[in-house]
């Protein structure tokens, strides 16, 4: 799994690629902690690129989740593949977060 | 291994319990299907090897054990094979101590020894697990139907090697065929026939220890139905092995693979995997071709149960999320504890790592199968079914549940169940979608349960954990006949459509519409995804739906233009 951070119109975007299993959730939530204790509350996650989750990538993005809950934070995802967000929208996150089809669309509205 | 009072200790000589004057160096192998234990043992008179194993260097690890016993006091060297499968002996074939004629004698049961003489492929498994085999010369067939009529009389024998042994044919109050051998004045060796697991399995007895060879998994899954496998005879050598424990006598059973067990202990395990053996009626063979296919359902059965188990826990953890978020700590604690999801992840990962190896290296397929099997068999162990159905969707769970008592049943030998039945398809599916559009827990029944605890507890959960799943989005269902009546599997169809359904979902369809019409003598039921988001790779119809559409009893086929994906499941014969 790779991750790429940039910042855009005041948000962080963490671009994933690759796997999110056992192996590689954790260093997912260390970059994703990065941000947040850096003080960056806007959080997109952009999934074009993440080929499978399993329960320990859920549980990050759950755990991030109760971090980004202030006044003010935004959370969401984008650009999902038809089986991740086929997983996402089947475990009841879809209504924690919010998925957008682009980063352009998520952005849109912060 | 560890050792505990006189429990047997690998890679140690110890003394053998009852036989003055014999030692015996098990050594015991971390189960595997390459390889099985090995049992050395020396007398005064001879020194005997019991499963040299399927890989060279174990085989020549104990042909420098057998060496150093020599040095010491040179004695002839027996081998003799519990039965004649490819991991009990394969090793030897490289290693001169033991593939040069007359080094060491092979002592075989008879239909063993004529497969080993003829580098039977079938008979050894070699053909099963891809791999090619010599003949083996068998100095010392054992339990031979020349000698069966002979009960009591002592046959003698010479070797090469300069053994002389004495062989008298004797009965178990079990029943068993069996024959004493004496290599000199030292402890006799007793040789029992307990055919199933294979034609030529024999146990082994000297003192208080029994070599069972593989009995003790004769029932497994993967491994009844292998060439040569016989349920009735199987039972009858377990009955016989029974009470030749029940006798008395025998400490310890050291099996062919796996550690070494009590005699008490191992007496239980007998009858359960006499249980188990009672039920394998009818069982298909477990051919190459058959390996071929459970390895691919093996792998489209792992794909499916990957995808339900992380649904299944992801839903749980959403549960506990909004748990905490309403101050219920205690609450969304006890239902993360509900499911390992560490441990599923740590299984599903160990297939695919797994499956990974076995396509780069061409594995062979019986090995994935069983690795499946194993997953499967932990998979089960690791999630409690009634209660996750008290908070998620029960239909979910029973799904997964189904998912891995067919990949079980299908390793076990039996097809997985199919049982058509006449139903009306349009009040069938219409119950289905109403079931998948409204909430588990009405609005009515949470207010109603607020004055008790329990139950508006009990209630919100479900409320949280059962989400339709066609609750938010434009789902509309039509039909063009108010009744047709058709033969399907009510269990796998209802499946299917959930399968087929959920995949729309996935694609992010902003509408999904399902049709049931009539085409002359076939029932079509049609699902339409439009406006997709993403419909990732094309479907084609065959693989793990397609299989489970057969099992319906339908035909399934789909089509994808990346907008709108539509399958459509064909019934034919409209009754």
């Amino acid at each position: 799994m790779e991750i790429t951070t940039v910042t855009r119109d005041g948000a962080t975007i963490l671009s994933i690629a690759g796997r999110i299993d056992t192996a590689t959730a954790p260093a997912l939530e260390q970059a994703i902690n990065k941000e947040i204790e850096g003080g960056n509350r806007k959080v997109l996650l952009n999934f074009s690129a993440v080929t499978y989750i399993s329960s320990g990538g859920l549980r990050v993005l759950l755990a991030t989740a109760k971090k980004l809950k202030n006044p003010g934070d935004k959370y969401a995802l984008c650009c999902l593949a038809a089986e991740v967000h086929k997983i996402l929208k089947l475990a009841g996150f879809t209504s924690i977060f919010s998925i957008y089809p682009s980063e352009g669309e998520a952005l849109a509205g912060w | 291994m560890p050792g505990g009072n006189n429990t047997p200790v690998s890679l140690v000589w110890q003394p053998v319990p009852g036989a003055t004057g014999a030692q015996h160096y098990p050594l015991i192998r971390k189960i595997d299907t390459i390889s099985s234990n090995s049992y050395l043992i020396q007398t005064g008179d001879v020194i005997l090897l019991i499963d040299p194993g399927g890989i060279a260097e174990q085989s020549a690890q104990l042909a420098q054990v057998i060496e150093e016993c020599r040095e010491e006091q040179d004695r002839p060297v027996f081998v003799f094979l519990t039965h004649a499968h490819l991991d009990h002996f394969l090793g030897t074939q490289s290693v001169p101590a033991f593939a040069h004629t007359g080094a060491a004698v092979f002592a075989v049961q008879e239909a063993g020894a004529t497969a080993l003489e003829r580098g039977d492929a079938k008979l050894t498994q070699a053909a099963l697990l891809g791999q090619a085999i010599a003949p083996v010369r068998v100095g010392l067939p054992l339990l031979t139907s020349t000698r069966s009529g002979s009960f009591g009389v002592p046959v003698s024998m010479a070797f090469s090697h300069g053994a002389t042994v004495t062989i008298i044919r004797e009965e178990t109050g079990g029943g068993l065929a069996g024959e004493r051998i004496s290599f000199g004045p030292g402890p006799a060796l007793d040789v029992y026939h307990t055919p199933g697991h294979s034609p030529d399995s024999i146990c082994l007895r000297m003192g208080g220890l029994l070599f069972i060879g593989d009995v003790l998994f004769a029932a497994n899954p993967g491994i009844a139905g292998i060439c040569g496998w016989d349920q009735a005879a199987l039972i009858r050598s377990l009955d016989g092995i029974k009470a030749l424990l029940s006798d008395g006598g025998i400490e310890f059973v050291l099996p062919g693979h796996g550690r070494v067990i009590a005699a008490a202990d191992a007496l239980r395990m007998f009858e359960s995997i006499r249980s188990d053996a009672v039920a394998l009626e009818n069982i298909a063979e477990l051919n190459h071709e058959r390996a071929i296919e459970t390895a691919a359902f093996a792998e489209e059965c792992m794909e499916q149960v990957n995808e339900l188990f992380t649904i299944m826990a992801g839903r749980l953890y959403y549960v506990s999320y909004v748990m905490e978020e309403l101050g219920e700590e205690d609450m969304a604690a006890e239902i993360r504890a509900l499911i390992k999801g560490d441990v599923i992840d740590e299984l599903l990962e160990a297939f695919r790592s797994f499956a990974d190896e076995h396509h780069k290296g061409g594995g062979v397929s019986i090995h994935l199968a069983l690795k499946a099997g194993q997953v499967i068999a932990k998979l089960e162990r690791s999630f409690d079914g009634a209660q996750l159905a008290r908070i998620i969707d029960p239909a979910l769970v029973q799904r997964a549940a189904r998912l891995l008592s067919d990949y079980t049943t299908m390793l076990r030998g039996f097809c997985p169940p199919r049982e058509l039945a006449e139903c009306d398809l349009v009040r069938h599916l219409e119950a289905q979608v109403t079931g998948l559009t409204v909430p588990a827990c009405s609005d009515d029944d949470l207010l109603s349960s607020v004055d008790d605890d329990s139950a508006f507890a009990g209630l919100l959960l479900q409320r949280i954990g059962m989400q339709p799943l066609l609750a938010d989005l434009a789902f509309t269902f039509s039909s063009g006949e108010k009744q047709l009546m058709v033969a399907v599997d009510h269990d796998d169809l209802t499946d299917l459509v959930t399968y087929l359904l959920e995949d729309l979902v996935g694609t992010g369809a902003a509408a999904i519409a399902l049709r049931v019409n009539r085409d002359g003598n076939n029932a079509i039921i049609t699902l339409a995804g439009t406006g997709c988001t993403d419909t990732g790779a094309a479907k084609s119809g065959r693989g793990f739906l397609g299989r489970l559409s057969d099992r319906a009893g339908g035909e399934l086929s789909c089509t994808d233009d990346g907008l709108t994906r539509e399958y459509a499941i064909r019934i034919t014969g409209v009754i």
